[in-house]
């Protein structure tokens, strides 16, 4: 599902990922001085627009997955209100005695409302984006050390094989009787029994890989050729320029509403 | 073993497949921490954050040079992100935190010492790093400091006991299965091995 989202043409899987990676962090630093509701909620629906038009994602597995995410956000409504800084002016009603101000209503909901936020860019990011690619791009236009890209991708891979290794070594402690776990407390123990074998076995797989890797004369020198370049094209000055609108936008429309 | 601070291939390969793992371990704890969150707030999130920190220690115990713990807990991050994360801009940026108040702690007694208190100390200062991000980033400072304060003191506990506690727990027993035998933690227990050796002898 993940990678068919990742590979299919649309505009923002051209985009460069490093502009996109850069894009994802400029939203958390603007979203940090803004308390009010309207803006995130603008922000919430042109994101999600956006990655369902540009990314060519379909709009019901977009909500399908920021709905389980809304009940995070709702905890900051509900905080806001129980536990404010300082009690609002304006009670709005009183729940079992509590009064209900309706100043810390609204920065609770901004506050709920930006980690959706957050959440939506994330899934810009992750939804448009392949793996190899972001490590590729990071090597060649993020000065990253191909020795940590690499590394890191050969660490990638064994993921599949991790879960394989997991099946075995759940097989291999039933067959010896220890059967399986029911309840939280077991599941607990049963992860804590699981991870040591894992952890050792992938250990001695990397150990390998590494030495795979120096013996095929990689030396993690950054003066090497790639087989895959990720250029910079014109979809990227676009993707900027629509950035810049669109905080352009949301800057001008704060400064006219006063907030 | 060239120098004795750089990192080598093989250490950044096992060092990524630990921090992998990880990362993996991590996105399950994400999902049930805002579970948490949304039902008993922060506060009971707080003693969970400690675990966030453990790829950081666990490699740093292990590999024991400059750098490791900030550099483990970027790439457990950036698998989280690999992978598919909802949360994908948030824990790029307190994967930088988390690692940097980890490797904070190690670098104030020059990557020496590796001590238990050491470790905890160094779990309290990435679980710290955790608190101030998040404070700015979800905006907390709207929030009662009594709720903060506690908040804190949950984060605290968690990164001295989860993660300081558990990640030397975790690397020990590694330890005794014989795959960290070419690794600094490895060499160091055979070290100690050797020396309890001799003295029984005597």
């Amino acid at each position: 599902m993940l990678d068919r989202y990742q590979r299919n043409s649309h505009f923002l899987q051209q985009v460069n990922p490093t502009l996109k990676l850069a894009s994802l962090l400029m939203v958390i630093f603007f979203m940090v001085m803004v308390f009010d509701p309207l803006t995130p909620l603008i922000l919430l629906m042109i994101t999600i627009a956006g990655v369902s038009i540009l990314g060519g994602i379909s709009l019901r597995f977009l909500l399908m997955i920021l709905l389980p995410f809304s009940v995070f956000a709702f905890s900051f409504i509900w905080i806001n209100v129980v536990f404010p800084d300082e009690r609002g002016e304006t009670i709005l009603f009183t729940i079992g005695g509590l009064a209900v101000a309706k100043e810390n209503l609204m920065v609770g909901l901004s506050l709920g409302l930006r980690s959706l936020v957050f959440a939506s860019w994330s899934l810009l990011f992750v939804l448009t984006t392949e793996p190899t690619k972001l490590m590729l791009s990071l090597i060649q236009h993020c000065k990253l050390p191909p020795r940590f890209g690499y590394g890191m991708m050969a660490a990638y891979r064994f993921l599949p094989l991790f879960r394989q290794e997991l099946k075995q070594v759940r097989a291999a402690h039933r067959i010896r009787g220890l059967g399986e776990a029911w309840g939280l407390g077991a599941r607990l123990t049963e992860t804590k029994r699981y991870m040591i074998p894992l952890m050792a076995s992938a250990i001695r797989k990397a150990e390998r890989v590494a030495i795979a890797m120096e013996s095929k004369g990689f030396d993690g020198s950054r003066d090497r050729s790639f087989y895959y370049v990720v250029p910079w094209t014109r979809n990227d000055a676009a993707y900027a320029v629509g950035l810049g609108v669109l905080y352009g936008g949301l800057v001008l429309l704060r400064a006219q509403s006063g907030g | 073993m060239k120098s004795p601070t750089k990192l080598n291939l093989r250490e950044i390969v096992v060092m990524a497949s630990i921090s992998v793992v990880f990362g993996v371990l991590y996105l399950g704890w994400i999902f049930l921490g805002q579970i948490v969150q949304g039902v008993t707030g922060p506060v009971g999130h707080g003693l969970m954050t400690g675990f966030w920190i453990m790829a950081s220690i666990v490699c740093a115990y292990i590999i024991r040079k400059p750098g490791v713990a900030l550099i483990a807990e970027m790439i457990a991050a950036g698998t989280e992100i690999l992978v598919g994360s909802v949360s994908a801009g948030s824990v790029l940026i307190l994967g930088f935190t988390q690692g940097l108040g980890a490797e904070l702690a190690l670098a104030l007694f020059l990557y020496r010492s590796y001590r238990l208190p050491v470790l905890m100390l160094s779990g309290m200062f990435g679980t710290l790093a955790n608190f101030i991000t998040i404070y700015f980033m979800y905006g907390y400072s709207q929030y009662s400091s009594v709720i903060t304060g506690a908040m804190l003191g949950a984060m605290l506990l968690s990164g001295a006991f989860l993660a300081g506690w558990g990640s030397k727990a975790i690397a020990d027993s590694l330890s005794r299965t014989g795959v960290l035998d070419n690794f600094t933690l490895g060499k160091v227990r055979r070290q100690q091995r050797m020396e309890k050796n001799a003295l029984s002898q005597d």
